[in-house]
This record gives C-alpha cells, structure tokens and sequence, in this order.
C-alpha cells in the first residue's frame, strides 16, 4: 500500500496503464495480462464498491482526488488512464 | 474541505469563541427547572402552561386557509402549530387522537383524519426547498416537523410524509428547473410522490434493479417490469421510478424518471395487490407492473445513467432524516410506558418506582437524546460539510435504528403483558411496537449503510484521520440554536475523499478542552479508539471492502460510527455556549453508546442516571418532549 506522503512522478500514458492493471489484477486475483485495457473493469469483477478502494490507490499514489463517478464514466483501462492524465498533471 | 463559517472564529478549534449571551438572551427560565440537569426550557413564552391542544372533534379541514401560499412558520413554531392541531391524543373524541390512530390501524387503513389535517397544514411544503416556494431551509427543522408526526402516527410520518420526500429529494438533487417546478408544484398543492426503487428480487442492492426504460422502435422510452412494496404508489399523482436505461452492467447504467400517474396509458400499467405488513399496517405498499409502458419525452432526471450517483448523493439526506423523525415513536413509547409504569400497583407499589423499571425508563430516555444529538449532527454537517454527509448519514442509518428499536423492546419487558394485548391499559404500545421494525431494514438496511462505510473506510484511515491540519465541523454544526449555511443539494458527492471533519472535531475539541473540564478524560479515551481504530483500518486490504468483506471489516464500520456519535455528543457538550448543562447527560450519553457498541454492560452509574430520571418526570408531567428540543406536546 502506497504511503501518503509518496511524490510519485506524472506517469506516461503507458506507465499508467501498466499500473492501474496491476492493481486491477491485485484487486481481481487474476494475471495482469488477461486484463485487456478496453474491457469494462466491471467484466473482471471490479464491482462499484471495489472502484472506491481503487480510486483510494489511485489517491494515495499520485497525490490527486478521484471521485469514483470518474471511473463510472470511463469503465476500461485505456479510457480510465485518459481521464486520469490530466489529474496527475494539474496537480 | 470543510466549508469556512464565518462564524467560526476559532478556525481550527472546535470550542470557537463562546459568544454567551447571544443565544442565552431568549432562553428566560421559565418555571421550575430543574437546577444544572439541562438547561433552561427556552425558546418558548408557554411553558409550564397546560398541554397544547385539547381541542375537541371538527378539526378536520379547518386548516385549509394555511395554503402553500400563506406565510408559515418553520422549525419549532412549526412543530408547535402542528401540535396544536393534533390537539390532545388522550382525548377520546379527538378524530385524531390516540383511540382514532388505533382504529385506523386496526382497519389497516390510514387516519383519513390525519392526512387531512396534515394536507391543511401544508406538510408537502416542507418537503420543498424555499427557493421553489416551499420551507425546506434546514434538514434539522425538517426532522422536527415529521417527528412531531411520528410521535401521534408513525404511519402518517411514513405514509403521508416520508415517501414524498424520498422521491423529491432525486428530482431536487439532480432534475431540470422544468422537473423541479412540476414537483414542487405537485407537493405544494398536497399531491403525492412515490419514491419507486424497490423491487423484491434485489432489496436494498439497487444497482441490480430490473425494471426497464429503454427506447422503442420510435425512440420513445418504454417501461417493463415492476416495482413492489412501494409506499403510495396506487394512490400517489406522481412518482419517481428508477429503471434501467442501459443493458450494460456498471453504474452508468440506471436513471430516474419522473412520472406523473395521468400521463400513462391505463392499458400498459397494472396495479399489483397492496402488502399487508406487520407493521406501519396503514400504509399502502403496492406494486406495479409496466409492459411496453411508453413515458413522456421529458422524464428522464439528470443525464440518462446518472441515477445510481443521484440515489448515492440525495438519499444521504433521507438516511439522515428518518432515523430523526422515528425518534418521535420513541417519544410516544417512552410517554406510554412512563404512564403506564406510574399507573400500575406491583409489590405493592408503582411499578415506574422499582429500581429496575427507574433503570430502564432512564436509559431509554438517555438513548433517545444519544439518538437525537448524533442525528441532529448529522443533519447540520449536511450543511456545513455536505461532501461529507454521506458518512455520516450511513453512520446515522446504521446506528440510530438498531438503538430505537431496542429502546422499544426494552419498554416493552417494563409493560409486561401489558404491552402484547392490544386492548390493554396502553394499547398504543403493540402498534409502536410493530411500527417501529420497518426502521431496521427500511430505505437502507444496517448492513447496507455498513456496505457503503466500508469502502471509504480505508482511505478515511488513512488519509483524514492521521492529517494534523485537516478542517473540523464548523462549531455550529453542534449548536442546534444556530443558524446554517443554505443545504446545498448540488454540493453532495458520491464519496467523502477520505475526510471526516467530525473525527477531527473530537480530536481538536479534547486537545482544547480545560484540564477541569468533566469531559475531557471521555475525549481522551474516545481519541484512543479513534487512533486504534485508524490502525486496524489503514491495514484493510482494497479486497476487503465489498459486501462479501468478512465480519471483521463490518465490525470496523461499526467501531467508527461509535467514534461519530461520541464526537456528535462530546462536541454538543463543549459547543454548549455558556449554558448551564450538567455534564452528567453528555457522560450518561457516553456511557449508553459504550453499551450499544458491546463495551460493556453496566447499568447507569446513580450519579448519572438520577438527574436524568429525574428530568424524564418533569417532562412527563409538563408535558413535553423527550428530544433535544423540549416542546410541548399533546402526544
């Protein structure tokens, strides 16, 4: 688990990719690599309530707020790390 | 971030600058109060004047000149015109006395008399914000308003108030100007709305809800399925549907529609048989079913997808509001079990006077004002800290249920048989008995509000309560006198980012309290569990937090919802403003959560519970209320 106070630098598009499918797989209990970045999370079992613990890893590591509706809105990987970008970047 | 008061001078301190005076100066003492147990009755001329009401039968209707468009009163003027009209329940031909509510009940029918009474007294306005010329300003003058319903009927609370305003609440959180004037319109005239989530096969998960809205082959939305056990749905002119617009799974998925009953077509809806119940036996719970139902173009609330995040956000103030309003059936029952406690001769004396019958109608009593303080917190932070409410209304939704039913149970052993014959000494008791039930499992169950802790719980940990510079409540968030920031329905959000201003205003409020201060040792081990706790949950896994989490996690939820509601009664106390309280309430408070949260089991220590107990009488005997407020009543 991430501490607080980590600066964790603004990630490229892939490395962040990359991260969130390993905490998905994490989360999920299954290999990083079956996780495809234009599946919705929800088909690997990623339900709403598990959104918040990622939104809190997502916090807790990059150092900006997530509301979980932003991953409502943006249910695969690819589309998730887009709306990420800028959060990271703004911060 | 907590939203800045200007009235909190302190910042950072949740004692603020006492401002004595300024609230003490309409606060006479009027008649015998008793000296240091609470203060002085205040707020009202009429103390000590008999019990309001007392007026005969032809009451019905004879309201009707108080329209929506009259200038009303709110908050307590409010509860005390509403009590007057309810007049004195003991009075046998009071059509909407105690002897009618049991009739009623007996037939499973409302009051027709009480809905009458309340359409005269312009409830549904109270459900309507001002700015759509309704008096809803404060969610706390609101509660009072209901509870003063809930003590004569808690149907009539649930059947002619509460459901309209579980349905408003989406439409004023997230519908067009077009749709909140429609509704406001609706409820100002004394119009109903049904607020349709439920569905049987789904309970309280409602993201799995199965009735559908999805466009026909002329692009209109078309309704299929059906929605059961849903208050007024038969009876009500409009109701707030929630129906999935989407096939795919997630939570963009669902949507709410706003319906008026006339504008669907009679042949694709069917009424289903209404639910006979147990309990609250006089509202009508229905059912409909839609096939190929076509709805109007304008229906949908909010973005198509938006409704799991509009139930998540508004539904934060029902679950705040009807834990406070059930505290008016508590009300009653301890008024009922107090009357017949004193009225009955056992070994030789009134029962009221054996130690253990003292013991337990002094605890219900502290329950009740445990209840009140923790909802009434809840309900100002939804305005001085709405991003956060949604915490703390499940804290309240999980909490104060559990503590009422409990405290009506508990009457009932003090009643004795009494209370099982519904033609007994106090034949009100059974029907409070079974009404009460519904609060455990109804709008959100107590695992369901858990369900919705949990997964903030972590970063709460982690985040909120080990900042040393994170903002507490605005100190008048604990001073219910006080004035409030306007509720701002647009400010709610799904998740509170891990803030929790009312821990924080428990660890700043023991930091600041006086080394004499009697409350300060209960601060202090109070920051003790809060720090104990923050190390068992900064180590939940993100596995952990689902609804198959193990009951270790449930447990946590729990552990914290006892740190809010002791912040809620630690800060009432040091927020106090000067007046002259005797501690003694806020530790006997304390010392009943210790019991609600397994503690321990001890009984009230005598130094605690004789003030107290002697408060309880005084208020029986003057008639008033049992809650923070202390207003008369004729219940």
């Amino acid at each position: 688990m991430s501490d607080l106070t980590t600066q964790t630098p603004a990630p490229t598009a892939a490395e962040l990719v990359d991260w969130l499918r390993d905490r998905v797989a994490a989360q999920t209990g299954r290999p990083a690599e079956e996780i495809a970045t234009d599946v919705p999370l929800n088909d690997y079992g990623l339900d709403s309530v598990y959104v918040f613990g990622l939104c809190a890893e997502i916090e807790d590591r990059y150092g900006i707020e997530v509301e979980p509706t932003v991953m409502w809105d943006n249910t695969s990987l690819a589309p998730l790390a887009e709306a990420l970008l800028p959060l990271i970047a703004a911060r | 971030m907590t939203p800045a008061s200007p009235t909190d001078t302190a910042g950072t301190s949740p004692t603020g600058t006492e401002r004595a005076g300024t609230e003490a100066a309409g606060n006479a003492p009027v008649g015998s109060v008793p000296v240091g147990a609470f203060p002085a009755d205040g707020h009202r001329p009429d103390v000590g004047a008999a019990r309001v009401g007392a007026v005969g039968g032809g009451r019905t209707g004879a309201t009707a000149g108080d329209g929506p468009t009259a200038v009303l009163p709110s908050g307590h003027a409010a509860v005390d015109r509403l009590e007057e009209l309810f007049g004195d329940a003991a009075d046998p031909a009071n059509p909407v006395g105690r002897a009618a509510v049991l009739r009623a009940d007996d037939r499973a029918d409302m009051l027709a008399a009480g809905e009458d009474l309340l359409t005269g007294f312009g409830l549904g306005a109270h459900f309507v914000p001002e700015d759509l010329g309704g008096r809803l300003a404060r969610l706390d003058d609101l509660i009072r308003v209901m509870r003063a319903v809930y003590r004569r009927d808690p149907c009539l609370g649930l059947g002619h108030g509460a459901g309209s305003f579980m349905a408003a609440v989406n439409v004023w959180t997230a519908g067009s100007a077009a749709q909140r004037q429609r509704l406001a319109r609706r409820l100002l005239t004394g119009g109903r709305a049904a607020c349709a989530y439920h569905e049987l096969d789904h309970g309280n998960d409602f993201t799995r809800a199965g009735l559908t809205a999805l466009p026909g082959p002329d692009g209109r939305l078309r309704l299929d399925g059906r929605k059961e056990v849903v208050a007024n749905l038969r009876r009500a002119e409009t109701m707030v549907l929630f129906a999935r617009t989407d096939p795919a799974h997630g939570s963009r998925s669902h949507s709410q529609l706003l319906l008026d009953t006339a504008d669907l077509p009679a042949t694709a809806v069917r009424h289903l048989d209404r639910f006979p119940t147990v309990g609250m036996r006089g509202v009508q719970l229905g059912g409909i079913e839609f096939t190929d139902c076509p709805v109007p173009d304008d229906s949908v609330v909010g973005r198509p997808g938006q409704g799991v995040e509009t139930a998540l956000r508004s539904f934060q103030l029902t679950r705040i509001a009807l834990p406070g309003m059930t505290i008016g059936l508590l009300d009653t029952a301890l008024r009922t079990a107090v009357r017949g406690a004193r009225g009955r001769t056992l070994y030789g004396g009134p029962a009221a006077d054996l130690p253990l019958s003292r013991s337990i109608l002094t605890e219900t009593f502290a329950d009740l004002l445990l209840a009140d303080t923790f909802t009434t917190v809840a309900a100002r932070a939804a305005h001085t800290a709405p991003a956060q409410a949604g915490v703390y209304a499940s804290a309240v939704k999980a909490f104060v249920p559990t503590v009422l039913i409990g405290a009506v149970q508990r009457l009932s052993e003090l009643l004795g048989s009494q209370f099982y014959l519904r033609a007994g000494e106090q034949p009100l008791f059974q029907k409070l008995l079974r009404d009460v039930q519904p609060s455990a499992f109804g709008h959100a169950s107590r695992i369901s509000c858990q369900s919705a802790l949990l997964p903030q719980l972590p970063l709460t940990a982690r985040r909120g309560w080990r900042s040393a510079t994170a903002d507490p409540l605005p100190a008048d968030t604990f001073r219910p006198g006080r004035p409030l920031p306007p509720l701002s329905f647009a400010d709610l959000t799904v998740s509170a980012a891990g803030r929790d201003p009312l821990a924080r205003s428990l660890v700043l409020g023991t930091e600041a309290a006086a080394p004499d201060d009697p409350l300060a040792e209960s601060g202090r081990a109070w920051c003790a569990r809060l720090a104990a706790l923050a190390a068992d949950a900064s180590a939940l896994p993100p596995t952990l937090i689902g609804p198959d989490a193990p009951p270790y996690a449930f447990g946590l939820t729990a552990r914290w919802t006892g740190v809010l509601a002791a912040s809620a009664c630690l800060n009432t106390w040091w927020s106090r403003n000067g007046e002259a309280v005797d501690p003694a309430v806020t530790l006997a408070l304390l010392h009943r959560l210790g019991t609600h949260l397994d503690h321990h089991r001890d009984p009230l220590p005598p130094h605690l519970a004789e003030p107290l107990h002697t408060e309880l009488l005084r208020r029986f005997d003057a008639g008033l209320t049992f809650d923070l407020d202390r207003r008369p009543t004729g219940a």
